[in-house]
């Protein structure tokens, strides 16, 4: 597979006033995207992640390092790689007095299109975004989930082969997030875009990003597939086991796959490497003891965990 | 760069201006009624005065240059401003746009505008003053009128300079150098008036030199010998000048951060 994003030894600094001291924003911060494929980055505020983003975007230049989009350098080939590549961000800012048909018209013009190819483009983009209603009404008078889904449709205007979305679902109601998310699956499964985003929303890095990486105080704690960050941390599903009389003298700690376990009562709670290949075992290892499991309950590692443990 | 996408960048820019303009009822007003009053105003005070015709055509060119220079670069310095009030610059510049198209994009609306303004002060000053706005010639206006546009476009060329670098706080910028310029080339007065330290900054505005090509058609010898040729040669000096400024404002902007804490 190709790589869409390489970045090697990124680091940026701002003043914090003029005449103020240096902040180190981004340390030597690597990454490696293939094509095709949505990549998540994670963290908390002020960890780095819009910078990172708006360098590998051409907005912001690295103080060190190189970074290579679709094969093109972001500072020596921005005007080249900026026709390939857009962006939508959170709290979507557009001009207030244009309507959402002439923001986009605008904004397709400056990417060179115009005509029926631009027309065509924007019809799509209205449809799918659900704003054909309010294809004449102006950007100050949109609602903040509108706004966005503006963002979103004006990120497509060029149909770019990477896009950045900077927490894309900020502002949108449930209904409307969980349409773009499918909006950005099917993007994704359907035309091949290679999509790096960043978010706080936990759920929204599972449901979409097949790799994560997390940013904190500008550095890049760890990436890798939800599974595979889940092994490198000793993490795991969690099986919590509920026995008719007591836990007897089980060794919980023998059985497959098991991690770490506690016992409270007539429960032990186990974290398992993959619960859902471990649970069967587990269990037909109880029933050669005499004691009865009456109820089982699971629960899958999420990002939130991860992140939890990444990040402190 | 291909033709027909640079067009549509271009026109990009010209469209979005030229709608901005025509929803904003303070653009009437910049376009007819501030100039309707300068006229008045400087026209009565020539009567009051009882000044000779010759005279009151010298004070009236500088009404009407003054107000058309004004408007024409408004467009040019509110290309980026609209921009920075919508905190879309980001969007802007992470488009495939260069700066070309954005000065020569809002410049057009600049020099359709500013031509308009021209017009409506000239038929006034011509209609309640018996200016003779004609006498010059086609040719003579003509030059005159890119003479001044072409002053407008550096003004608005150092005002987008100073938006990338100060963003919004630049927007006095835009009324300043304007007025200063203004009042330094002899808008109303023969540059001969100026104290002597003062005369010589007037001799590096190119204005000065168009003011005093147009006025010899009244009867108003020029101080300067071939006004045209200094007046265009440093119009020109001065408009790659400020594209070089720009040009290194935005390469700045990209380095400190400044388009992304404009787009905040």
């Amino acid at each position: 597979m190709q790589t869409a994003i390489s970045a090697q030894g990124i680091s940026k600094s701002f003043r914090t006033r003029i005449f103020g001291p240096w902040k180190q924003v981004l340390h030597e911060v690597d990454l490696e995207v293939e094509s095709g494929t949505i990549f998540g980055i994670l963290g908390p505020n002020g960890a780095g992640k819009t910078t990172f983003i708006s360098i590998l975007a051409t907005l912001l230049r690295p103080d060190t390092g190189q970074a290579r989009v679709l094969g093109l350098d972001v500072v020596k080939n921005a005007a080249l790689l900026r026709e390939r590549i857009n962006l939508a961000a959170s709290g979507a800012h557009f001009l207030w007095c244009l309507t959402v048909e002439e923001n986009l018209r605008f904004y397709g013009r400056l990417y060179g299109l115009g005509g029926k190819t631009l027309a065509a483009k924007i019809e799509e983009l209205l449809d799918i975004f659900g704003l054909q209603t309010q294809r004449r009404v102006t950007f100050e008078r949109l609602s903040t989930g509108l706004k966005q889904r503006l963002a979103l449709a004006k990120a497509l205007i060029n149909t770019p082969e990477l896009l950045f979305l900077d927490e894309p679902t900020t502002g949108l109601d449930p209904e409307m997030a969980q349409h773009s998310r499918e909006e950005i699956l099917r993007l994704n499964r359907e035309t091949g875009l290679t999509i790096l985003l960043t978010t706080h929303n936990l759920r929204e890095a599972e449901m979409l990003c097949g790799e994560v990486a997390f940013l904190k105080e500008g550095r890049l704690l760890a990436r890798g597939t939800i599974p595979q960050l889940q092994e490198r941390l000793g993490l795991g599903d969690r099986v919590s086991l509920f026995f008719q009389d007591g836990c007897g003298d089980l060794d919980f700690s023998r059985l497959p796959g098991v991690l770490t376990h506690k016992l409270e009562n007539n429960r032990v709670d186990l974290m398992v490497d993959r619960a859902e290949e471990r649970l069967a075992p587990i269990l037909e290892a109880i029933s050669r003891t005499r004691n009865t499991v009456i109820q089982v309950q699971l629960k899958e590692v999420d990002l939130a965990e991860i992140y939890h443990e990444i990040t402190q | 760069m291909k033709l027909p996408s640079s067009f549509h960048k271009i026109w990009a820019f010209s469209a979005r201006s030229a709608l901005v303009n025509r929803r904003n009822v303070f653009a009437v007003f910049e376009m007819l009624f501030w100039p309707a009053i300068g006229i008045f105003s400087v026209g009565l005070l020539t009567r009051f005065l009882k000044l000779d015709p010759e005279t009151v055509t010298f004070v009236l060119i500088g009404a009407v240059s003054m107000n058309t220079i004004q408007i024409a670069q408004l467009d040019l310095s509110y290309a980026l401003l609209y921009s920075v009030w919508a905190k879309s610059l980001k969007h802007e510049f992470m488009a495939p746009v260069r700066l070309t198209h954005i000065l020569v994009g809002a410049g057009l609306v600049g020099v359709i505008r500013g031509f308009l303004v021209f017009v409506v002060m000239g038929v006034l000053s011509m209609w309640l003053f018996d200016m003779d706005l004609a006498r010059p010639g086609t040719e003579g206006l003509i030059i005159f009128m890119a003479g001044m546009f072409l002053n407008a476009a550096v003004i608005g060329a150092l005002v987008l300079a100073l938006v990338l670098r100060f963003g919004q706080r630049a927007e006095v910028a835009a009324w300043a150098f304007s007025y200063l310029m203004l009042l330094l080339c002899g808008l109303y007065y023969p540059v001969s008036v100026l104290p002597p330290g003062v005369q010589l900054l007037a001799q590096i505005i190119p204005l000065t030199y168009f003011l005093e090509y147009f006025r010899h058609f009244y009867g108003f010898p020029s101080s300067y010998p071939h006004p045209l040729l200094y007046g265009f040669s440093l119009s020109v000096i001065y408009l790659c000048g400020c594209y070089a400024l720009v040009h290194y404002t935005l390469n700045s902007a990209l380095q400190r951060g400044t388009l992304l804490r404009l787009s905040e």
